[in-house]
Order: structure tokens, then sequence, then C-alpha cells
């Protein structure tokens, strides 16, 4: 395994027929890092993450985690790779144990007890949840054993296909915890999208967002928020009417503009990240 | 490989246990029902209710269905026994496309399991289902002839037997081959199946239609059960052991290309 990105793309594009997947997607996530792939739905975030798991082959271009080639070598790559599918498949007449001990022994890698232990009381699946047949779980616990099978091996990569869809939001907050767990080990890197900005804007470092198959930003929660409009609106001691106004990056210009006035107060909305990425929503002819 | 093995089993438990159990029951039926005949001495009776057209076809050997040592025999190669035995193999082979309309192939080959296992899996499943309904359709008829005491009857032998199944194993085999291949490119298990197992019927029909039909004659001989000339092997006309080699290499070709197919596809 050679040092570099946990997760590099390089041209990724996959057709499928005349409709595109995606199309030259190129990125890089970084080792240990939170990154969070967003897009509206069918904007490709599934099929890339299919691609990284050679479930897909790409049409063109090349992929690779942890250095490691996802389609010339495979099986090293997934080696490296937790994955929780945007829409679990289960085995309805396995126990969540079964689920889970099946799972572990179809791979090589060892799942450490004391880790899956902490796994299952963090959200809080029970030894009577355990026993119970999927069939029978709800969907959120079915995700939350999802979540588990995806991190029980403590992989250094973890691709989480909308982790959060169907929890409550106690156990989403057990998934950011967890994530920052993670973080905060620096083992794991975290590739993940979501629908749930608040969880994004809480757990990732990074964002990138695809939209018809091709990335049309990418950067730091921080950047983007530094660099983000804003709506401020400037109240006057004199009365006269306030200044609302939409602001980029640093307040200084602005208020630098209005010196000799007596302001009486200056509200500014906080960053939204719904705000940002809403721009890039919406879908585009493929 | 083994945890793969043992799921399968586990899904395919009640079809793998109600299709042996039924073709262990059937021979036990056969063998009553021959018996039966033979004590009452009414062969002769079943002889004349042969139709014209298999007597044609099948030449004297058709006469052997006559009599208990055939009608026993006929256990062994039945329509329902055959396409029986080939639908079990067809719908073990055919779950790699249950896996990926299911998703459960992200799950599996999100881990370190090399693709083409699945396939593997579901052939060696396949063929230990076979083998297994076979070797239960022999204790049927060695059951069947204690339970309805066949002693002093002309009961086939063991290795007639044992020839009769490998063939039929064979056919079997080749089938599994098949719904493998056309599992390898399908998305959807019932598509698979379905197409895999409308055409074992189509193909069965076609050999029986060339026993009477000289037109249907010259097709035949791509029809796996073509190459099951039971008949021949309860007469001691023909070792099965050509037949088999030829449906043992077109299940060979079958798989190859599945596994080409398969390693090439996205799922």
């Amino acid at each position: 395994m050679s040092a570099g990105p946990a997760i590099a793309a390089e041209g990724l594009t996959k057709y499928y027929g005349r409709v595109i997947g995606i199309e030259d997607l190129s990125f890089q996530v970084e080792r240990g890092e939170v990154y969070g792939f967003l897009g509206a739905n069918g904007a490709g975030k599934t099929t890339t993450m299919r691609l990284l798991l050679d479930l897909l082959r790409p049409s063109r271009g090349r992929a690779s985690v942890m250095g490691v080639d996802c389609h010339r070598d495979s099986l090293a790559a997934r080696r490296q790779i937790g994955y929780l599918p945007g829409d679990l498949p289960i085995y309805p007449d396995l126990t969540a144990r079964e689920y889970l001990a099946y799972l572990s022994r179809l791979d090589s890698r060892p799942v450490p007890r004391e880790y899956l232990d902490r796994l299952l009381r963090r959200f809080d699946v029970s030894a009577v949840d355990e026993r119970r047949r999927l069939r029978e779980q709800s969907h959120g616990m079915k995700q939350k054993i999802g979540i588990i099978q995806a991190l029980m091996m403590r992989p250094p990569v973890a691709i989480l296909d909308e982790p959060t869809a169907g929890l409550d939001p106690l156990m989403v907050q057990a998934f950011r915890e967890t994530v920052v767990d993670l973080k905060r080990a620096g083992d794991t890197t975290v590739f993940l999208s979501s629908h749930v900005l608040a969880d994004v804007e809480l757990t990732c470092d990074r964002i990138g967002l695809v939209r018809g198959g091709r990335l049309v930003a990418s950067g730091t929660i921080d950047d983007i928020r530094r660099d983000a409009t804003r709506r401020v609106t400037v109240t006057f001691a004199d009365g006269s009417a306030p200044l609302v106004t939409d602001v980029r990056g640093p307040l200084g210009p602005l208020l630098a503009s209005l010196a000799g006035r007596a302001i009486h107060d200056v509200a500014a909305e906080p960053f939204r990240l719904e705000d940002y990425v809403a721009q890039f929503y919406g879908g585009e002819p493929r | 490989m083994r945890t793969l093995l043992a799921r399968s089993a586990v899904q395919a438990r009640f079809v793998l246990i109600g299709s042996s159990a039924l073709l262990c029951g059937f021979q036990m039926i056969v063998i009553g029902q021959a018996a039966e005949i033979q004590r009452t001495q009414t062969f002769g009776l079943v002889a004349e209710l042969l139709p014209a057209f298999l007597q044609r076809g099948l030449g004297s050997r058709a006469m052997l269905l006559a009599t208990f040592k055939g009608t026993v025999a006929f256990g062994y190669f039945h329509p329902v026994v055959c396409l029986v035995v080939a639908f079990v193999a067809m719908y073990i082979a055919t779950e790699p496309a249950h896996e990926i309309e299911s998703g459960l192939v992200d799950l599996e080959l999100a881990r370190a399991v090399p693709r083409l296992r699945l396939l593997t899996r579901s052939l060696l499943l396949a063929h230990l289902a076979i083998a297994a309904a076979l070797a239960l359709m022999f204790a049927g008829t060695a059951i069947g002839s204690r339970v309805f005491d066949t002693a002093g009857m002309d009961l086939p032998p063991a290795a007639m037997r044992l020839r009769l199944l490998a063939n039929l194993g064979a056919t079997a085999s080749c089938f599994a081959g098949f719904a493998l291949l056309i599992a390898a490119g399908s998305s959807r298990w019932v598509t698979a199946f379905t197409t895999a197992a409308l055409t074992a019927v189509v193909l069965y029909l076609l050999d029986f239609l060339a026993i009477g039909w000289p037109a249907v004659k010259n097709v035949a001989w791509i029809s796996p059960f073509h190459y099951y000339r039971a008949l021949s092997i309860v007469a001691g006309d023909t070792s099965p052991w050509g037949d088999v080699s030829i449906l043992v290499g077109a299940a060979a070709v079958c798989a190859a290309g599945a596994y080409w197919r398969f390693s090439r596809r996205d799922l």
C-alpha cells in the first residue's frame, strides 16, 4: 500500500448506454479526512461509490483506494473498504447477530470484538435486538446494523451512502459522534453522501458537489463558509431605512463603506450549507 | 467459500429438501406400482397401452417399458424426474441474478470476496444438490424394493441404475451451466430462471417429439436430453460415458461463458 490520498479519482467516467452516470470526475480524499459527497438524486454519487468498489466498471478514467487501483487490484482495494449501501440489502431470515457474523466471516479482516460492542452500545442495539430476525426489525434498526457492518472491522476507508437516512435524532447524534471519534483516531477516512446537510456541516472536513455527473464544486467547509454569500442587514441609529445586502466574504469592505454613519446594529444571517448547496441542485439534461 | 456455500444452502433448503423428498418418494411409488403390475401379471396390458408412435420410434426397446425392470428404470428418466432435477440445478445456478437484483452483491463484493466466487459457489451448490437428489433417488429405489418386497423380481442392477443416474446428473449439470450463463448476464432472477426453465421444457419436448417426428430429429441434437439415451442404457446397447462427456463438456463451455460474462459486466 503506497502513501498518498485515501481515495483518488482521475477522469473517472461511467456511461450507462447514452446516459451519463458520471463524467471526468477527478478528486482526492486525504487520509483521515471526512469527505461529504453531495448532489441531488441521480447526480452520480452512488455510481461513484460503486465504481470505487469495482461493482461498476468505468467507461474511462481510474480510481484508487489507499493507492490501490480499484479495478486492476480490486480485491486489495476492497480489503481497505467498509461500505454501507444506500439501500441496505438484508437476509430476512437472519438475526442481526447472525447477519453481522456472516458478513464478518466473508472477510479475512478480523472484527475487534471490543469495537463491535462499542458500536452496538453507541447505536443502542440491545441483545434483544441482536436476536431478532431482520425482517422483524424497523427501517431505522436495519440502518443502524448497516452502519455497524460497514465500520465493525475498522476499515481504513469507510464509504457510506446516506448513512443517516431513517435514523431518529438520537441515532443521528450517535452517528455524528462515531464519525468524530474516527476523525480523532485518524486511521479511518470517511467518504459519505447525505442529503442531511446539517450532518455534513457538522462532520465533514471537505465536501464535493456533483451535478449531472460532474464535480461542480469542492472545498473545505471553512473555506466555503468564509466564501459564502450572506444576507446582511444594517440598521442605523438615525432611524433611516435599513440596508439589506448580500455579502460574499468578509464584512470589512461593507462596514468600511458605511464609515461615518451611525450604525445601530449589523445582523448577518448565519452560514447555512443548504443555501450554498441549493444553488448547485436542480437537474440538468444528460 | 464455505460461508457463501452454507448461506446459499440454507436459503435454498426448502427447495432442496422438498425436491429431494419428491424424487425419493417418486422412486418408491414407481417401484410400488411396478411390483403390483408384476404380481397381477398385467405387464402385457401395459405393452398394449404404449402409444404406437413410441413403439415405432423406439423399436423393440419400447417393450422394455412393459417390464418390471424397465418400469423401475423409467423412474430415472420420467419427464417429471428429468425436469425436476434440471429445475433444482437451475434454481440454484441462477442465484447470482437474485443477488444482483436484491443488492446483496453490494454487501458481499464490498468485501475481499473475488467476484467470480459467487459463480463458483452457485455451480458447486447446484452440483451438490444434483448429487443429493440422485443419491436420494437411488435410496428411494432401495427403500421401495424393501417396502414392496420385490425379492425375486427383476430389479435393474445397481450398476445400471448408477449409469442412468450418472447420465441424468450430467444432463442436469449441463442445465446448471446453461442457467449460470443466463444468470451471469441477468439483473432479475425471475427473468433468468424462467428463461432457463422454459428452455429446458422446450428442449425436452424437442427430444421427445424427435422419437416420432423425423423432421425434428435433425435438430434434436441441440437438446441435452438427446444425450440421455436411457432406454439404450437399460437395454445394455450403449455405454453412457460418451454422452456424459458431451454433456459435461457443454456444461463446462456454458460455465466458462458465464465466468467471462460475469467478470466483465456491471453489477
